[in-house]
């Protein structure tokens, strides 16, 4: 869709209906370049903010940026952006990240959402609570090592000698993991308070090759379980400490904010997973196309 | 693109430390970056901040009168009760705001304590100190202040704010000081942009604003923080106006829940700050808004009358 079969043109789209858009679009700029450098392939870039459907269309991947959910979801619901998107991640399961208010409209079941609920897109089978640590006044900055990127791309990227100094605004955590289950996440909604999101059937047509794995808890936030108040304690997995960061087959989430940082690495290699994807889905849809 | 803000936050030179020895000013400007493209608005009770949070506000304003009756009813208008500000947080999931005097670092201690997520250092309130802004950077809450020119603008960000906005003339539904205060800024920044080092230096000394950060602005063309347009905003497409002149989001006081139809019209504003540049958008939300705010044309008030002149 949009961008030409075989070419090694990718074009990834920051949905842009209310916050943060801008500093994703400067940060995937920055990590294209440093791909430029390493790469065997030269890829043709292009990263383009989104508004509509047809803006969407073009996409082969997609960035939800931080901002307020609430805000994001409303907006979208009414100038009806909310199926396409919900097309985009979970039918056609187009490699898609979400930061902060991105991660929440990425999850299946979310909790501490505004009175009535919120819609949600949904993608990754995880339950996120909604401002986790406390209002803007317990926003805070910490040093995290983030094993993923080093198995990817090596000693520059090596979070344990130089962290990824990551912020937290009003942030979101990933507080239980949920079982897959082919349809919504019906026993969560049954919670109070808790909303979840529609379910949707994976195209098999165009989602060739796209298992739906278990969700990989990617980095975790070490010392700041001990902090969480007690009555939200009890509610936390016991051996899930501040789960940050998650993937489900090519959807990701962070409840943080690397797009703040000015530090690329996280966007150099998902830059580098969207890359793998892309090229997968072309040849699929190449050998489909032959037969 | 000269106009973007740059994902790494620098004031000037200098990354002053706050109480705790720690350099928040990341984490303080990160929250303004995440209401970016967004409508922020006055309510004064818990039931319109629930109204502004289901319209798509990305944050409400908590205050005690809308600048409209603060102008009509007169005497001196302070920081609002705290137990209305808590209710408003316990209502809405949303960024609370509010608002303290000039001057007033007591108001702004108080409102920290109960835990607002924003303070706004407002001129709409009755100024309490004739020379002296609050110094904001030993706070771990951030400051939104108001601005006319450059100067100022850098002012308020030397002493800490992590945050802009114009002043416009608040109350009046008249648009015209937010555009006037929004295009000085930018006139400056593009003047300022072509100065040499040297010229930057006297220009530092007549807008009475820090060498560093004035370099600093210039070379970045444009305000080193977010920068949000306020006072007078009354319909969508007056949103969308102070979008395309280059502001960041919008705050929108009295001229919401001082029009016909509150919900539609914040909705309607909410969408046009989004879509700022599709004009079919915005004529689609435009469509049977019912009666806007009255208004007081700003051309014929009395100087006396005008609140954006307090402030230094």
């Amino acid at each position: 869709m949009g961008s030409q079969e075989g070419s090694s043109a990718i074009t990834i789209g920051v949905l842009a209906l209310q916050g943060a858009f801008n500093e994703h679009v400067q940060l995937l700029r920055e990590a294209a370049q440093i791909l430029a450098t390493k790469d065997i392939i030269q890829r043709t870039w292009t990263f383009k903010e989104i508004r509509n459907k047809p803006e969407l269309d073009s996409c082969d991947a997609l960035i939800i940026p931080g901002g307020e959910s609430t805000a994001i979801s409303l907006v979208a619901q009414r100038c009806n952006m909310l199926e396409p998107l919900r097309d985009f991640v979970k039918v056609i399961r187009k490699p898609t990240w979400g930061t902060c208010a991105g991660l929440i409209l990425l999850a299946e079941a979310a909790n501490a959402t505004k009175k009535g609920g919120q819609e949600l897109i949904g993608g990754l089978d995880v339950r996120v609570n909604r401002n986790h640590f406390g209002r803007q006044i317990e926003s805070f900055q910490a040093d995290l090592n983030l094993p993923f990127l080093q198995q990817a791309d090596g000693k520059d990227f090596d979070t344990s000698q130089k962290p990824f100094r990551a912020i937290f605004i009003r942030a979101p955590i990933v507080e239980k993991v949920l079982p897959h289950v082919s349809g919504a996440q019906t026993g969560q909604a049954s919670l109070d308070e808790t909303v979840t999101a529609p379910s949707r059937t994976i195209d098999e047509n165009v989602a060739k090759g796209i298992k739906l794995a278990d969700v990989e808890i990617m980095a975790t936030l070490p010392g700041r379980a001990a902090a969480v108040q007690d009555d939200k304690k009890e509610k936390l997995d016991a051996e899930a400490g501040d789960i940050i960061a998650v993937r489900q087959a090519n959807v990701f989430g962070t409840s943080f904010h690397p797009e703040l940082t000015g530090d690329p690495r996280i966007h150099v290699w998902w830059l580098e997973q969207v890359s793998e994807a892309v090229d997968r889905r072309r040849a699929l849809a190449a050998e489909t196309a032959e037969s | 693109m000269a106009t973007e803000l740059p994902t790494r936050t620098t004031n000037g030179e200098r990354m002053p430390l706050n109480a705790a020895g720690e350099d928040n000013f990341t984490v303080k400007t990160g929250l303004a970056r995440m209401l970016k493209g967004g409508v922020i608005m006055d309510v004064v009770n818990a039931e319109q901040a629930r109204i502004a949070e289901e319209a798509g506000a990305v944050a409400v304003m908590a205050l005690e009168r809308v600048p409209a009756d603060i102008r009509a009813e007169g005497g001196v208008s302070r920081m609002s009760d705290p137990k209305m500000i808590r209710e408003i947080m316990a209502t809405v999931t949303i960024p609370v705001m509010a608002k303290a005097r000039i001057g007033h670092f007591v108001e702004c201690q108080i409102l920290e304590a109960i835990g607002v997520d924003y303070i706004d250092e407002s001129e709409v309130l009755t100024p309490a100190d004739h020379a002296h802004h609050v110094e904001k950077h030993p706070f771990s809450v951030p400051f939104v202040c108001g601005c006319r020119n450059l100067g100022e603008a850098l002012r308020r960000i030397s002493e800490g704010a992590a945050m802009i906005r114009t002043k416009g003339e608040a109350g009046t539904g008249d648009v015209v000081e937010a555009v006037r205060h929004m295009r000085t800024v930018s006139a400056e920044i593009n003047a300022a942009s072509r100065m040499s080092d040297m010229e930057l230096r006297v220009l530092a000394k007549e807008i009475q604003a820090p060498y560093d950060l004035l370099k600093e602005t210039a070379k970045l063309g444009r305000l080193p923080v977010v920068n949000f347009a306020a006072g007078g905003v009354a319909t969508p497409a007056d949103a969308a106006l102070m979008m395309q002149l280059g502001c960041d989001g919008v705050f929108v006081g009295s001229g919401i829940f001082k029009s016909g139809d509150a919900s539609k019209r914040a909705k309607a504003i909410v969408q046009a700050v989004t879509h700022y540049n599709d004009p079919k958008v915005l004529a689609e939300v435009s469509e049977d808004l019912g009666e806007a705010m009255v208004g007081l044309n700003v051309a014929s008030m009395d100087a006396k009358d005008k609140m954006q002149g307090r402030g230094w």
